[in-house]
């Protein structure tokens, strides 16, 4: 309404002072004299000119865009802001040749640039727009073709002209115009990757590839077509300060779109290698939709080392800014899992023990061939076949841990050699020195959440339980052994285990004594169901089994007995200790 | 194919209208532009701010879900976690690069997996339980540390106004 008040009190302006001149000189030529030379008239003139572009804009705009949107009105109000500003600077170079026809060069230039920005807008809300009619098409198009050719128009008038009047403000129009065709060039590639994609019934996937390299070349070319710019001016006129904020902006487009295609190859690149296809079964297993997309995934979709699973353009695209697992926050790049964790980290992790024995070497096999032996010595005959099967049980179980870097890594814990017949003690997976020290991602990634780590675990746990069993048919064994060589009196000997818990962690070792008490305390929890009291909280599995091998040992403890010499002599310091221990146990009850 | 922003946007609004969860609803503004919404959050039980309708815009980036949307309260609001402007300060709307206030861990940020839905449900337990360590609002984060009779006064205020009940 207010724009159309100025328009039509600017129009009536322009018509009294025309019909004033024209009253006063009565015919053509002496009036456009008299106009032209009365500032007044002329200042209305200028202003009826502007007015009329203003009017010309908006009929331009009606009919190649329609409608402007928010986003778009407040990008050219912000952008022409600048531009104007710029223009003004580049005025006080070229003050010297200052007059209407330079003026009206700027504000045509002015002028175009902004339908330029709108283009550009314009296309790159094709791709979030839901409908996409055929006028969009026909409008988009006649407007690159418009805007380009008259680009061309432009760039060719100032090449010539330059070429043939010597270096002038052309030179000013032609550096940015063909800043403006790279322009147009950049929006019809764009244009053309969009309308390929909504042409195509699948999400198309390297498009976003395409667009980053347009990106590239695009920012490159305009980068030297600005250096070439700012280089001549500087030599024939002086610094084209108006040319360095969109010469800043383009270099730093520039950088941006290059980070943005090293990236996106980094990325491309660590998928191809590392993550492996997610397989049709592994889809049907897991809710098959991306998360990212939220949409269903049946073609191209990458697992990564945390086991979930994403489209791959979708992860290229988040890797791109993020190099880590969307769900889980896993950092991708420091846990690939294909590659062997040897790569990860330095060869030769620095053993704080300073014990080039333990370096390298797994821990498990080291002590395993000791506690066969000692368990051989130690153990009554009927156990020695349990500690070989945990053995090889462990040595089974420990691939699976080295899985896990850290666990392999971690050197060997100190207390362990000193002891190294220890019967019953499987070495346990080895614990990182300093838990507090790691990092939450290397805590998660110690842990692990795959199907063989847990299996490790269980067989780990297993192990243990299966440990324990073994202790307690070792303690009835003692027990028997001292029921049958009837020293003592036997009939309270067998039903409390407790006290046979005493006599081979005294006999053995410091370091067993530390674990007896932690069985015997599942003992004393049911001391009054004797034998199978013990085992209360074991698994069934564990307890059927377990008579026979009890009753086996009876054979065998009395087999030993008939044995005479050095083994006799252990025994009887031993049953010395447990009657004691037997005696101080009934003080406590 | 439309652009993977939109799909998405579209895939969640569809969601959202399907199975629209308790105290919240979002939808695009109008239909021919899907990256700009509006949302109604009811104000959580037990809270100052329980019964009040608080209407809120959400603008989303054409890159979305890539980067996190903005959101901002159209309606008065005084909490110490949301601008006097009616920005919305919260972690999980930040992008794991930037970190305006200086304290949050990248595990409570933006990613993919993050939907208007998550969006709206925390910004409804912010409004339960204001951080006021962030202090987007510096008034009301003071007031909430030392005030509470206050605050809780000025927040039934703001209920009442936008269910347009005379204070």
């Amino acid at each position: 309404m207010r724009t159309l008040s100025i328009s039509v009190l600017s129009l009536a302006l322009t018509s009294i002072v025309v019909a004033n001149a024209y009253y006063q000189k009565k015919q053509f030529y002496p009036s456009v004299v008299y106009i032209t030379k009365s500032n007044p008239s002329m200042a209305v003139i200028y202003i009826q000119a502007f007015i009329c572009v203003w009017i010309s804009g908006k009929i331009i705009k009606k009919i190649f865009f329609g409608q402007l949107r928010t986003t778009e009105f407040e990008h050219l109000m912000e952008r022409s802001w600048y531009a104007i500003t710029e223009t003004c600077l580049a005025f006080t170079v070229f003050r010297d040749d200052f007059n209407p026809k330079f003026v009206a060069l700027f504000t045509l230039l002015l002028f175009l640039k902004s339908f330029h920005w709108l283009a550009e807008d314009r296309v790159d809300y094709m791709e979030r727009s839901p409908v996409i009619s055929w006028l969009f098409h026909s409008r988009v198009l006649s407007l690159l073709l418009l805007l380009g050719s008259l680009d061309l128009h432009f760039i060719q008038h100032a090449y010539l002209s330059t070429v043939s009047k010597g270096a002038s403000v052309q030179l000013v129009f032609g550096f940015e115009y063909a800043i403006l065709i790279t322009v147009v060039i950049n929006i019809a590639i764009k244009y053309g990757l969009h309308s390929v994609d909504l042409n195509s019934e699948t999400p198309w996937d390297n498009k976003a590839v395409f667009l980053l390299y347009t990106e590239l070349v695009m920012g490159f070319i305009k980068v030297i077509l600005y250096v070439a710019f700012v280089a001549i001016m500087v030599r024939i006129y002086t610094l084209p300060l108006f040319a360095f904020r969109p010469m800043y902006y383009t270099i730093r487009n520039f950088k941006k779109a290059f980070s943005d295609v090293i990236l996106s190859r980094r990325a491309i690149h660590n998928m191809n290698t590392l993550y492996p296809d997610a397989t049709p079964e592994e889809l049907q297993a897991a809710d098959n939709v991306c998360i990212i997309c939220r949409e269903e995934m049946t073609t191209a979709s990458k697992k990564l080392p945390c086991n979930h699973i994403f489209h791959t353009s979708c992860l290229r695209s988040w890797f791109q800014r993020q190099q880590t697992c969307p769900t889980c926050r896993l950092n991708i790049l420091r846990n690939p899992a294909t590659v062997p964790p040897q790569r990860q980290r330095p060869p030769n992790p620095p053993n704080p023990f300073g014990n080039p024995f333990f370096a390298g070497q797994n821990p498990f096999q080291m002590f395993n061939q000791p506690n066969a032996n000692g368990a051989e010595q130690a153990a009554a005959p009927g156990e020695q076949g349990r500690p070989a099967g945990l053995a090889g049980a462990e040595r089974q179980a420990a691939p699976a841990t080295t899985h896990q870097p850290q666990a392999a890594h971690a050197p060997p814990p100190f207390l362990f050699p000193p002891f190294p017949f220890l019967p019953f003690l499987p070495p346990p997976p080895m614990p990182p020195h300093n838990l507090a020290a790691l990092s939450p991602e290397e805590l998660l990634r110690m842990e692990g959440s795959e199907r063989e780590n847990v299996e490790a675990r269980i067989q780990c746990l297993r192990n243990i339980q299966m440990l324990l069993d073994a202790a307690v048919v070792m303690m009835q064994q003692y027990s028997t052994t001292a029921i049958l060589s009837a020293q003592m009196p036997a009939p309270h000997a067998a039903p409390n285990p407790f006290p046979a818990t005493g006599p081979p962690a005294s006999a053995d070792s410091p370091k067993v004594a530390k674990v007896a008490p932690t069985t015997s305390g599942s003992a004393q929890a049911a001391p009054t169901t004797g034998h199978s009291g013990a085992n209360s909280g074991a698994q069934a599995s564990s307890t059927i089994d377990k008579p026979g091998t009890s009753k086996e040992e009876e054979g065998r403890g009395e087999e030993s007995t008939t044995e005479a010499g050095i083994e006799e002599e252990i025994r009887r310091r031993r049953l010395q200790k447990f009657v004691q221990a037997q005696t101080h146990a009934g003080g406590q009850d | 194919m439309a652009g993977s922003a939109l799909r998405r946007l579209m895939a969640e609004y569809k969601q959202l209208t399907l199975n629209p969860p308790e105290g919240i609803i979002a939808g695009p503004i109008n239909e021919e532009n899907f990256f700009e919404w509006e949302a109604l959050i009811t104000g959580p039980e037990g809270t100052c701010f329980e019964g009040g309708v608080f209407p809120a815009k959400l603008v989303f980036p054409p890159d979305y879900p890539l980067s996190p949307p903005k959101m901002q309260f159209t309606c008065e609001m005084f909490h110490p976690n949301i601008y006097s402007d009616g920005r919305v300060c919260i972690s999980i709307l930040h992008a794991p690069g930037d970190d305006p206030m200086g304290y949050e861990s990248s595990a409570e940020r933006w990613s993919p997996v993050q939907s208007v839905e998550k969006i709206l449900l925390s910004v409804i337990s912010m409004l339960a339980e204001p951080n006021d360590e962030s202090g987007a609002n510096v008034d009301a984060a003071k007031m909430w540390r030392e005030n509470r009779e206050e605050f809780d006064r000025i927040a039934e205020k703001i209920v009442r106004r936008t269910l347009g009940i005379p204070t």
